[in-house]
Order: structure tokens, then C-alpha cells, then sequence
């Protein structure tokens, strides 16, 4: 029965692998495809989705960043309107010397999302033509959505505070210790301790 | 009495009554307090009872309101406008955000204390504050319209050295003109 429901996604998944070697798919569930390949396969992987197997529409492209890996990952979501299948292609870069090629040429909003990942994880796109700055103003540090950039840390050094934040405990005991009252039972069991 | 520099004249006890039921906000909200504007303004609060309406640029506004988070990037764009305003001017300061940073105290994008970049002459607390309370901080301002104590504009020019130092912490690649007020 599952056969027949995930179909169209297997076919999908068989035609990618056929043409392209180096290159694994799977069905994540009905409508779900991940697809990884390396970072040189990706723009012709991309256009021949969208010219040949009708992935028209690009989504969206996401970037995580994986420190323990060393690596970035960059995903292109791409959909269907036929088949009504999302497809997401994946690909592992090294977070030493991050770059990749720009795929503008295939979707032209696709410069979009790449200059904001340009300016929050500092990944460079080979051949990328837009403003360097694009949402962050007078920016210095480390690309702020990168895992190692200290948010904590930034802030201590950045700006100051009016004291009364270090001492906010439980809202409880200092209720208790206000009006005299016993938490009730029912509050208890959601109680820190 | 007449020359004494201490006691008020009729002249300003007019003035005063004037300002305090004439103030004209700038309509201009930054983060997400700027949705208890459209309340505060229209029929149900009708704001506008108290001599509060909005006013479309900074020249011809007397009160400025910080309405929610201030991200670094607007404040460069909330200094020009304040500095744009004629005097006498104010400042309101609008949820816990502009007090000391708020839901937003770890981010690296939000400045914490507004009173160390622009004077603020009434803070409103609050996540987000009622229109009540926006009310009874508009009141507040008038009140202290009335006793003369809301001299926010004048604290900025006498200390302007410090409030430009602050300001520069934030805004690293400084390309603001001067206005010569």
C-alpha cells in the first residue's frame, strides 16, 4: 500500500540518482524529498530539476551551521506545483574557507537569500553581485547567526544594564514571602525544585 | 515677585498650559508597542480628549514616542528625527524594552537603556503597556509640563558630549549631519 502512496517520490529519487552519480536521495515521508550532493553539483542539479522535472519554485535557501562537523550546510527548497512534491537539496561545505556557487542565474530571488546568508553566517557566493551590507548596519564582529557567536558575551561587552536583573528568582517564594500564602498543591508540582 | 527669576510668570503658567494640551506625537513606532497606538488614539481611549494626536514629521511634533524595542539600526534613524524636532520636545519611553532591554536583554541588536542615547522624560512600563497606562503616562508628562521639570531637551544640549559618546558605541560608522539648534 505504501508502494503505490509514495510513488511519484520514489520515481523522483531514482530519475536524480540516475543522472547524477554522486548523488544520494531519500523519501522522507508522502511530498518529502531530501536529496544530498556535493557543493560543485548543485547549480547543474538545480537547473536540471527546474528545467526538466518541473521543480519551478525556489522556496526558500537555508544555511545551518554545524560546528562539531565543521561544516555548513546549505539547503535549496524547491517545489512542485504538478506533483506537488517539496524537494530539498542539501550540501555540505567546509566552514574553514566556506564559498559556494550563486545559483541568481537560475532564480533570480535566489539573490536575495543569499546575500542574507552571505551576512549572517559569512558564507561567500562565487559570482554574487548585490550590496555587501544588507540587513546589519556597521557590523564588525563575527557573523552573528554562526553557533560559535556569543550573544551572552556580545551583550556584556556592548551595552550596560540598570541593576535589578540579577536578582530575579522565583516569582513564587516572592509571592509567598509577600502575602503570607502557601502555594497551592495543584501549583506545586510546576514548582523549580 | 516680578523679578524674581525663581517664580513663574503668567507668561509661562500660559505657555505651559498650552503645551501640555497641545502634544503632538510623532507618528512613528518602533517594535511591536506601536500596535497599542491605533487604541489609545481612536474612539474607545479617544486620546485626543487630552490634546494627543499624532503628527505626520518630526518638525512639527512635540513628543516622541519609543514604542517596544529599539534595534541599533533605528536608533540612527530616532536620533535624527529627535534632533529634528523644535523645542520644547519629549520623550516617552514605552514597555520594558526601552527601560532595560526587556525579552530582548541577550540580543545583539537591541541597545538596552534608551536614556543613554536620547533624554527620556516619562517611562511607561509594561510587556505591553494598556492603553490605560499609556494614558496615565501622558498624564504624568503633563504634570510634569506643569511643575517645569520636563527639561529632557535642554539635559540633552547641556550634555550633549555624553549622549554623542553613547551613541557612537552604537552607531560605529557615524554619518549624521549636525543641526545647529
Amino acid at each position: 500500500m505504501t508502494d503505490t502512496i509514495l510513488d511519484k517520490e520514489q520515481k523522483l529519487v531514482q530519475l536524480l540518482e540516475q543522472t547524477f552519480k554522486k548523488l544520494s536521495g531519500k523519501v522522507v515521508r508522502q511530498r518529502r524529498v531530501t536529496v544530498s550532493v556535493e557543493k560543485e553539483l548543485v547549480p547543474s542539479v538545480l537547473s536540471y530539476a527546474k528545467s526538466q522535472l518541473g521543480y519551478i519554485h525556489l522556496s526558500h535557501i537555508s544555511c545551518v551551521d554545524w560546528p562539531e562537523n565543521n561544516n555548513f550546510e546549505i539547503i535549496y527548497i524547491l517545489w512542485s506545483p504538478a506533483d506537488k512534491v517539496q524537494l530539498f537539496i542539501k550540501t555540505l561545505i567546509n566552514r574553514e574557507n566556506p564559498e559556494i556557487d550563486n545559483v541568481d542565474m537560475i532564480w533570480k530571488h535566489a539573490n536575495t537569500y543569499e546575500r542574507e546568508i552571505r551576512e549572517m553566517y559569512g558564507i561567500q557566493f562565487n559570482g554574487l553581485v548585490g550590496a555587501q551590507e544588507f540587513i546589519l548596519e556597521d557590523w564588525d564582529d563575527m557573523p552573528p547567526m554562526r553557533r560559535d557567536f556569543d550573544t551572552v558575551d556580545y551583550v556584556d561587552n556592548n551595552y550596560t544594564f540598570r541593576p535589578g536583573r540579577e536578582d530575579a528568582g522565583d516569582v513564587r517564594e516572592e509571592i509567598i514571602k509577600r502575602s503570607g500564602e502557601d502555594i497551592p498543591d495543584f501549583a506545586k508540582k510546576y514548582s523549580r525544585d | 515677585m516680578i523679578n524674581d527669576k525663581n517664580s513663574k510668570k503668567i507668561v509661562d503658567i500660559i505657555q505651559d498650559f498650552s503645551r501640555r494640551h497641545s502634544l503632538f506625537v510623532l507618528a512613528y513606532g518602533t517594535g511591536c508597542g506601536a500596535i497599542e497606538i491605533p487604541p489609545t488614539m481612536t474612539s474607545r481611549y479617544d486620546a485626543e480628549r487630552f490634546g494627543i494626536r499624532g503628527m505626520a514629521t518630526p518638525r512639527q511634533a512635540d513628543l516622541l514616542l519609543i514604542t517596544g524595542y529599539l534595534a541599533s539600526k533605528t536608533l540612527k534613524r530616532v536620533i535624527r528625527a529627535y534632533e529634528q524636532m523644535q523645542d520644547p520636545k519629549y520623550v516617552i519611553g514605552f514597555g520594558s524594552c526601552t527601560i532595560n532591554g526587556g525579552m530582548y536583554w541577550d540580543s545583539y541588536n537591541t541597545i538596552k537603556i534608551l536614556s543613554d542615547y536620547i533624554p527620556v522624560d516619562v517611562y511607561i512600563n509594561g510587556c505591553m503597556p494598556r492603553p490605560e497606562a499609556v494614558i496615565t503616562g501622558f498624564i504624568e508628562l503633563q504634570n510634569l509640563i506643569k511643575e517645569g521639570k520636563a527639561n529632557g531637551a535642554q539635559k540633552y544640549k547641556e550634555n550633549l558630549e555624553w549622549y554623542r559618546e553613547n551613541q557612537r558605541k552604537v552607531i560605529k560608522d557615524w554619518k549624521m549631519p549636525d543641526y545647529n539648534w
